[in-house]
């Protein structure tokens, strides 16, 4: 039982990376392969603030989410000019970039060593210990981005995002400062990250560079694609598709290691049965 | 509102789109453009909307004059286009086709709203006219070619603007459509709007517009009104040298 | 100063892989114009087909390697990329689905030889290695700079003086019209994946050679790859060559005075200076 809350704790987390890339991706047709990137900085932001400033979890991960959107907002003012494969490349270039910074920054971040005793979340005086009560408590952080993304997604802003999707040019002649709209939805894309990284670096109590590098990004991107783009609810699908499917692999009887490299196998050739037979993913509403 | 060029220069890998072009479009009336494909007709309101930018030469709009122009200032300068190829947004509603011409061009103010009332009556007003209406809930994809284009034109209408460039609104459309579009410009200029109509059929020219401007190789070859302009040898001869 | 002879040297031998991987990169993305990051895992292909056949003697194995990464190349052609090409897919559904054409084949090749690197067989007896000016190089660093040079020189020939070359310039510039004049598009498009991805292969080899060979080691090729192309231009072989070069250069000059971990950062902060300012490369293709 308390292995099913595991997975359902993780599930919830990349529940929140997928409804936030998704805003940027299925809505605004923008490949950012940058998401752990942000995940990484809120990860890494409450986890030495909590440790060497003893900060508690919340102000830790609001500053966690701030300084994530910061970044973002300098990061996307360059990336809100491109658009396409080169939007992708150059998202792709940033998450480098921030591992990059991660991996070498060691007095702040202690390198590849990583940092480990990152405390849990308190309420009052009782600590959120066990899986079962992490899990729900991420599950009310999962609650709010989910709804926080519906109403962006049902506003009109949502709206123009979409529009941007679909002709981003034909919009600025209606008088659209597209720039704005682009790095808006980036920043707030890379806040709701940050959320998702305070939450695991808590849950694990261990964070290292590994955990965010561009591959990481690139299996955010394949769980959005795979539930459905621009659908909040696919989002949280494919998250947790992903989360479990290695678990169903070791029921069938593969070991670990194997299912480590069976499950990378299945998305790949998922991501190419999707692209050639259904490019909106299972539950979309946008083809690529 | 007049809309004039001086000089206006356009060039891709040097070829001359649009090749030192002087026109001036008067206010209140429907002004054909006309000319063998490739005479930079198309072009010319691409630079005029900022599509492209210009690459020498002016626009005056009003009493403004200006020698590059953003694309999202052009409905600032009250202009406003539809296009050739068909560019509604694909994969959203017709409805949302036009909202997304309504809404509010601040993100702040975007993200606390959703349609508001009074959009939603202009939406619907606008799709009636375009005989849109039932279709408001399909996704612009699955539209007819031709009903695309009336969705074009009713983006046009829900903007608003005193200039209006009108890029082939009628190719592909069947006749009953064509005379609702029709209908719609003549509408447009009794309430003072300045159009300007590139078109082909030289059946609709005749019918629609006021005044009519030729181009040849982005060049002016003629104009004035379209009996006269149409009969000139030069014009007969550049049509029929395609 | 023999330090700076060394990072000079260094930076040759980095650009001279760079080139390998950019040659073939510039040469699919000049017929299909869309980022196919499945380019990466055909060196990986070629390193450990090389690495299979450890017991055979070198001028079978390494022919081999080469041939192997193309031929997957061009069964990728065949059955997914055209067919997606036919249906007018958009750029980012192929590039997608190279992306997961990536994942599936590096993690099968981690599946069979284990995600640990490898040696390959010795190439030579006992390297030799040279000093010039004070730097020192191996016989294989040389054998990569000859390689790349071999390479970039054929593969300008074979654009510039036969049929398939015209073919493919036709192409590039233009599919519908190469349809119209005759030419198989289809056909020329798999022989240009089997081209592109063979010379991938090529650099593939010799990292392992030079190195090891490891699964994962695809990506960070490809990636350096796509600067290169991008900061010399997209589609432009000559200029994908200068890119390469460089890279190189920043890369290793870059790190003169910090840690060598910091290579890619500098990477691609070279990569969006380019995307900033000049994002046609140096070299614009007309």
């Amino acid at each position: 039982m308390d292995y099913i809350f595991h997975l359902t704790t993780l599930s919830s987390i990349f529940a929140i990376l997928a409804i936030g890339l998704n805003l940027v991706m299925g809505y605004t047709g923008l490949l950012s392969v940058a998401h752990a990137a942000f995940y990484g900085i809120g990860a890494y932001a409450s986890a030495i603030l909590m440790r060497s400033q003893g900060m508690n979890f919340f102000v830790a991960m609001g500053l966690g989410v701030l300084l994530s959107m910061g970044v973002a907002l300098l990061i996307g003012l360059v990336l809100s000019r491109f658009d396409g494969d080169y939007y992708a490349l150059a998202s792709l270039g940033f998450n480098v970039i921030v591992f990059g910074i991660m991996l070498n920054w060691e007095e702040l971040t202690r390198g590849p060593l990583g940092i480990p005793g990152i405390g849990k979340p308190k309420l009052g005086d009782h600590t959120i210990f066990s899986n079962m009560e992490y899990f729900f408590f991420t599950l009310f952080f999962l609650i709010i981005i989910y709804l926080l993304a519906r109403l962006i997604t049902r506003s009109s802003f949502g709206r123009t995002l979409k529009g941007i999707r679909e002709d981003e040019t034909a919009l600025q002649v209606f008088g659209y400062k597209t720039v704005y709209f682009k790095l808006a939805v980036f920043v707030i894309a890379a806040g709701m990250a940050a959320v998702a990284g305070s939450l695991y670096g808590s849950y694990i109590t261990y964070i290292d560079p590994k955990t965010f590098i561009v591959m990481e990004s690139i299996m955010i991107i394949s769980m959005i694609i795979l539930g459905g783009l621009a659908n909040n609810r696919g989002a949280v699908i494919g998250a947790t598709f992903f989360v479990l499917l290695p678990e169903l692999l070791r029921f069938a009887g593969f070991p670990p290691d194997i299912a480590a490299h069976m499950r990378q196998i299945v998305y790949g050739v998922l991501l190419i049965l999707l692209m050639m037979y259904r490019p909106q993913g299972l539950f979309g509403e946008y083809k690529l | 509102m007049s809309l004039k060029t001086k000089n206006l220069e356009k060039h891709f890998d040097g070829v001359h789109a649009v090749d030192h072009l002087s026109i001036e479009i008067k206010p209140g009336v429907i002004t054909g453009i006309l000319g063998p494909n490739g005479s930079g007709k198309t072009t010319l309101i691409n630079v005029i909307s900022g599509i492209h930018p210009i690459d020498g030469g002016e626009i005056a709009i009003g009493s403004q004059t200006f020698s590059s122009i953003k694309r999202h200032e052009v409905p600032d300068f009250d202009i406003t286009r539809t296009f050739q190829n068909v560019r509604v947004f694909e994969q959203m509603t017709v409805m949302d086709n036009l909202l997304v011409i309504l809404s509010s061009r601040s993100v702040l103010t975007s993200l606390r709203q959703r349609a508001t009332p009074k959009q939603l009556d202009r939406a619907q007003e606008v799709l009636k006219k375009v005989g849109l209406w039932e279709k408001r809930n399909s996704l612009a994809s699955k539209l007819s070619y031709g009903q695309r284009k009336l969705l074009e034109v009713g983006r046009v209408l829900a903007m608003d603007k005193k200039i209006n460039l009108f890029d082939e609104p009628f190719a592909g459309m069947f006749p009953e459509m064509v005379k609702r579009v029709s209908g719609i410009l003549q509408n447009l200029k009794q309430c003072g709007k300045t159009i300007v109509l590139i078109e082909h059929n030289m059946q609709l020219i005749r019918e629609l517009c006021d005044y009519v401007i030729v181009m040849d190789a982005g060049k002016l070859l003629a104009q004035g009104e379209p009996e006269k302009v149409l009969a000139q040898k030069n014009v007969i001869e550049a049509y029929l040298g395609e | 100063m023999d330090f700076v002879v060394q990072l000079t040297i260094n930076s040759i031998i980095a650009g001279s892989i760079y080139t390998l991987m950019a040659l073939g990169f510039n040469l699919t993305y000049g017929a299909t114009k869309f980022f196919n990051l499945a380019h990466g895992v055909m060196a990986t292909i070629a390193g450990y087909t090389v690495f299979y056949f450890s017991s055979q003697p070198l001028y079978i194995s390494i022919p081999a390697g080469i041939f192997a990464a193309g031929l997957v190349g061009y069964v990728l052609d065949r059955t997914i990329y055209s067919p997606l090409r036919k249906r007018k897919a958009s750029n980012m559904v192929l590039l997608v689905a190279s992306l997961g054409v990536f994942t599936a084949l590096e993690s099968l090749i981690a599946l069979k030889f284990s995600s640990q690197h490898q040696s390959l067989p010795e190439i030579f007896a006992s390297v030799p290695t040279f000093n010039l000016f004070g730097g020192s190089f191996t016989a294989i660093h040389l054998l990569i700079v000859a390689s790349a040079a071999v390479c970039a020189l054929g593969l300008h020939a074979l654009l510039k003086y036969t049929l398939f070359g015209k073919a493919i310039n036709a192409v590039s510039d233009d599919e519908e019209v190469s349809k119209i004049v005759g030419i198989n598009t289809n056909r020329l498009m798999g022989q240009v994946f089997f081209v592109g991805s063979a010379i991938a292969g090529v650099a593939g080899i010799l990292v392992g050679f030079d190195t090891v060979i490891i699964p994962i080691m695809g990506m960070p090729l490809l990636l350096k790859g796509i600067i290169a192309a991008i900061i010399g231009g997209l589609g432009s072989l000559w200029g994908g060559v200068l890119g390469a070069f460089l890279l190189g250069f920043v890369e290793n000059f870059g790190i003169w005075h910090i840690s060598g971990e910091w290579k890619d950062v500098i990477a691609f902060g070279l990569l969006i200076l380019f995307l900033i300012f000049r994002p046609q490369g140096i070299l614009k293709k007309s």
